[in-house]
């Protein structure tokens, strides 16, 4: 099963905290659990649509810390393998929260 | 979320002593082939490290819901499984000593660092040659996957004992076999990696060709087939073999929710909604593959059907499919794989590729290739072919005959739809099923005869197609079906078939069918020494030339053994009882006596296995037939007797079936039927 591991912004990463990571991520890779990892800008665009009509603006303007920072799509046997990986990347960032969701499809 | 209760990284997973153990699983199962390999290097013994191991799980399983899950789980396991070995050198070593008072430096057992190699050396070991294939499945899962025993048995569709029993053999052989903890030498490097990629590809289709998804507990073996796939090939990144695999296994897994429709059905790979593939596992694979042609070389088995997966994968419609580049790719994989299928396969791709007349042509030399007389496949692609070649007469026989040969029944169906839909350009000649059947119709052939002929029929029909018209064959065509029916046989069996066929030719009056075929005089058996003494039934039999399954037959006795191609024909007639196929098919498969199979208890049988107390082990249609002749019965003899013995026949409470009464089937009842059948004694089944 595949679950999407969202991560909002916290403290700006130093130099060790990318090198862990860069550790954390290659084991991941290697042992074929991280399917795809990336970062979030910290703003986009905002599409909405209300009737026919679909409305685009720039956006959307949160704080720093609420935005969205990065995601990581691990594929797991189970929910409590995501949950330890959700761990092991908490311990590795610090302050901050991470949700994590199953994925269906394609 | 519930923050005050417990530890904080209880919290994190909403507390409790349950996720403690939730993430001792989860840990363990990401953990444990490097623990067990890092034991190895201290015990040296792979069943001994893995009890090790497991006795860290489960002092983590003890201690984590108290204490909360350590900050670095992985190591916490590592050092008590490290501790407990050291524990165990120390305890091994005062014992000698205490034995044969030599001292003993306990130094040597000082702490061995985890090496980046331990999860490569630990898979080399769990697909170690000396292992039957199937234990080394069950092994890998075990130790590498760290998949628990009760998981491998929801996957491989077994019982936790059987699992832990296979296991725990495989680890005995393993010592047994002094087999090190080492990685092979440049010399068997190739052997044995191929024997790796073997495994995981085996355990990948044990997963892929299940059809049945609906329990959501059984672990997916693709996916676990990936995991050990991905990480060979980080292990071992320089070998192409090992990304074509990965390759591979990521492209067909990217289909897996369009190869099924909604009823379950599988859905062929042309009429496969391709919305529905992942692009994330394509991409994945085209990764892979250029990983592999990177590294240069001639492309291997696995890198060239990754190669014909992603050319499939590349195609936006079916239609688009570039069949050109897929039929140099066959080209290619025949020279390393020529095997029959993949010769049938090849077949498909140079008739998109470069017209139906060379597929063809190509389909037309495995046709005579014994090991697809019962593939169905065979006569369906060449049916297609010689339809789109215009030959519509000849394309309508194929597809009968192949609706023939599938044993399902939607296939059947359609096969016949299509061959119902091609113009019979056979219509007012004769054809061979219909005179075969007058000819066997006649009164005067006797019971044996009568069998012996039909048998003959029964097989040479199969490969020359019902629809055949008798005066169109020619004597090659016959010549060549019965070479592929019977050339492997000895002189007598090829001779009594030959019988058959003349006198189904002279009575078609015909005789000519016959006349490019020889009888063959008989091989001197250097095993015979005195002319062995023939029942009259079985005049004319004589045994097949030395196979190995015939030992038993000559040493018993020197009866003369049916031939395998009877045998075959035998079993596959479904109008006899399913007690008795079950019973011929045993012994056929196991080679033991029928004494010692109708002395069966439903006890002493390890289906899953295939074997039994008494050391009885059977093949898939056995395997096949118990289960439906065992039905809901538990208990009591495997073989029962039609009804209950009468009153004046007591039996031993053993041999009577205590939920319906029934007693045990008698050798001579057994043995009785058989001869009805066949003519021949039981022994003369082999």
């Amino acid at each position: 099963m595949r679950y999407l591991m969202t991560t909002k912004g916290g403290d700006e990463p130093d130099e060790a905290l990318y090198a862990e990571m860069a550790k954390f991520i290659e084991e991941m890779t290697a042992s074929g659990v991280l399917l795809a990892t990336g970062g979030l800008a910290p703003t986009g665009v905002v599409i909405r649509s209300a009737g026919d009509e679909i409305t685009v603006t720039d956006g959307p303007f949160t704080e720093a810390k609420e935005a969205v920072a990065g995601f990581a799509l691990v594929e797991v046997r189970s929910q409590e393998e995501a949950i330890e990986l959700g761990r092991r990347f908490r311990r590795i960032v610090g302050d901050g929260e991470s949700v994590l969701q199953q994925v269906f499809g394609p | 979320m519930t923050s005050s209760a417990g530890s904080a990284s209880a919290a994190a997973s909403g507390g409790g002593a349950s996720d403690a153990a939730g993430a001792v699983g989860a840990v363990w199962r990401g953990e444990s082939a490097r623990i067990i390999g890092a034991l190895m290097r201290m015990v040296r013994d792979v069943g001994l490290a893995e009890e090790l191991a497991q006795d860290a799980l489960v002092a983590a399983l003890q201690q984590w819901p108290g204490t909360g899950v350590p900050d670095n789980p992985g190591a916490w396991l590592m050092t008590v499984a490290k501790r407990r070995a050291a524990d165990h050198l120390r305890r091994a070593a005062v014992e000698e000593r205490a034995q044969d008072s030599i001292g003993r430096d306990l130094s040597t057992t000082a702490p061995i660092e985890a090496h980046s190699d331990d999860e490569l050396r630990l898979m080399f070991l769990s697909c170690h040659p000396v292992l039957a294939s199937r234990a080394r499945v069950a092994l890998t899962l075990q130790v590498v996957g760290g998949l628990t025993t009760a998981e491998i048995a929801r996957a491989l569709l077994s019982t936790e004992a059987r699992v832990a029993r296979r296991c725990a053999t495989a680890k005995r052989t393993l010592a047994e076999a002094g087999v090190p903890f080492e990685l092979p030498g440049r010399e068997e490097l190739a052997g044995r990696l191929s024997a790796v990629l073997e495994v995981i590809y085996l355990i990948f289709n044990e997963g892929y060709s299940a059809t049945s998804g609906d329990d959501l507990l059984r672990p997916a073996l693709t996916l676990e087939a990936l995991r050990l796939g991905r990480l060979l090939a980080t292990l071992m990144p320089q070998e192409p073999e090992v990304h074509g695999l990965v390759a591979l296994m990521e492209i067909q897994e990217s289909r897996a929710a369009a190869r099924t429709g909604p009823a379950g059905e599988p859905v062929p790979l042309a009429e496969q909604n391709r919305g529905r593939w992942d692009p994330l596992l394509i991409r994945r694979g085209f990764t892979a593959m250029l990983r592999a042609r990177e590294l240069g070389g001639p492309p291997g088995p696995y890198l060239l059907q990754a190669a014909i997966a992603v050319t499939h994968a590349q195609a936006r419609t079916a239609e688009a499919t570039d069949w050109v580049g897929i039929a140099a790719l066959y080209d290619a994989l025949v020279r390393l794989l020529p095997t029959p299928v993949v010769q049938l396969n090849r077949a498909v791709a140079v008739a998109m590729a470069r017209g139906p007349e060379e597929g063809l042509a190509i389909a037309d030399t495995v046709a005579d290739d014994p090991r697809l007389i019962d593939y169905h496949l065979l006569p369906a692609v060449r049916g297609d072919l010689l339809a789109r070649c215009g030959r519509p007469a000849e394309a309508r026989r194929e597809f009968e005959r192949a609706a023939a040969l599938t044993a399902n029944a939607a296939q059947s169906a359609f096969l016949l739809q299509r061959a119902g839909s091609l113009e019979d350009g056979a219509a007012g000649g004769l054809l061979l099923g219909a005179s075969v059947e007058a000819f066997l119709g006649r009164a005067e052939l006797s019971g044996g005869t009568l069998w012996a002929y039909r048998q003959t029929w029964h097989r040479l029909r199969r490969i020359l197609g019902e629809r055949a018209e008798v005066r169109e064959l020619t004597p090659q065509q016959v010549a060549r079906a019965f070479a592929i029916a019977w050339d492997a046989c000895a002189a007598a069996t090829w001779n009594r078939h030959l019988a058959a066929v003349r006198s189904f030719a002279e009575s078609a009056s015909a005789p000519h069918l016959a006349a490019a075929l020889n009888r063959r005089a008989p091989a001197p058996d250097p095993d015979r020494r005195a002319p062995a003494p023939f029942p009259a039934a079985a005049a004319q039999r004589t045994s097949p030339p030395l196979a190995g399954r015939n030992r038993k037959a000559r040493r018993r006795g020197r009866t003369p053994a049916m031939a395998p191609a009877e045998v075959s024909d035998l079993l596959q007639q479904p109008n006899h009882p399913l007690r008795e196929r079950t019973l011929w098919t045993l012994l056929h498969e196991s080679g033991a006596g029928a004494a010692a199979a109708l002395a069966l208890d439903l006890d002493d049988l390890d289906l899953d296995d295939r074997q039994a107390l008494s050391g009885i082990t059977w093949r898939s249609r056995t395997a096949r037939l118990l289960p439906e002749l065992i039905g809901e019965r538990t208990r009591g003899p495997l073989f029962l007797a039609e009804r209950r013995p009468g009153p004046g026949r007591p039996r031993q409470p053993g041999d009577v079936c205590p939920d319906t009464g029934r007693g045990r089937l008698s050798y001579e009842r057994a043995e009785y039927l058989f001869k009805q059948a066949t003519g021949l004694t039981l022994r003369q089944l082999v």
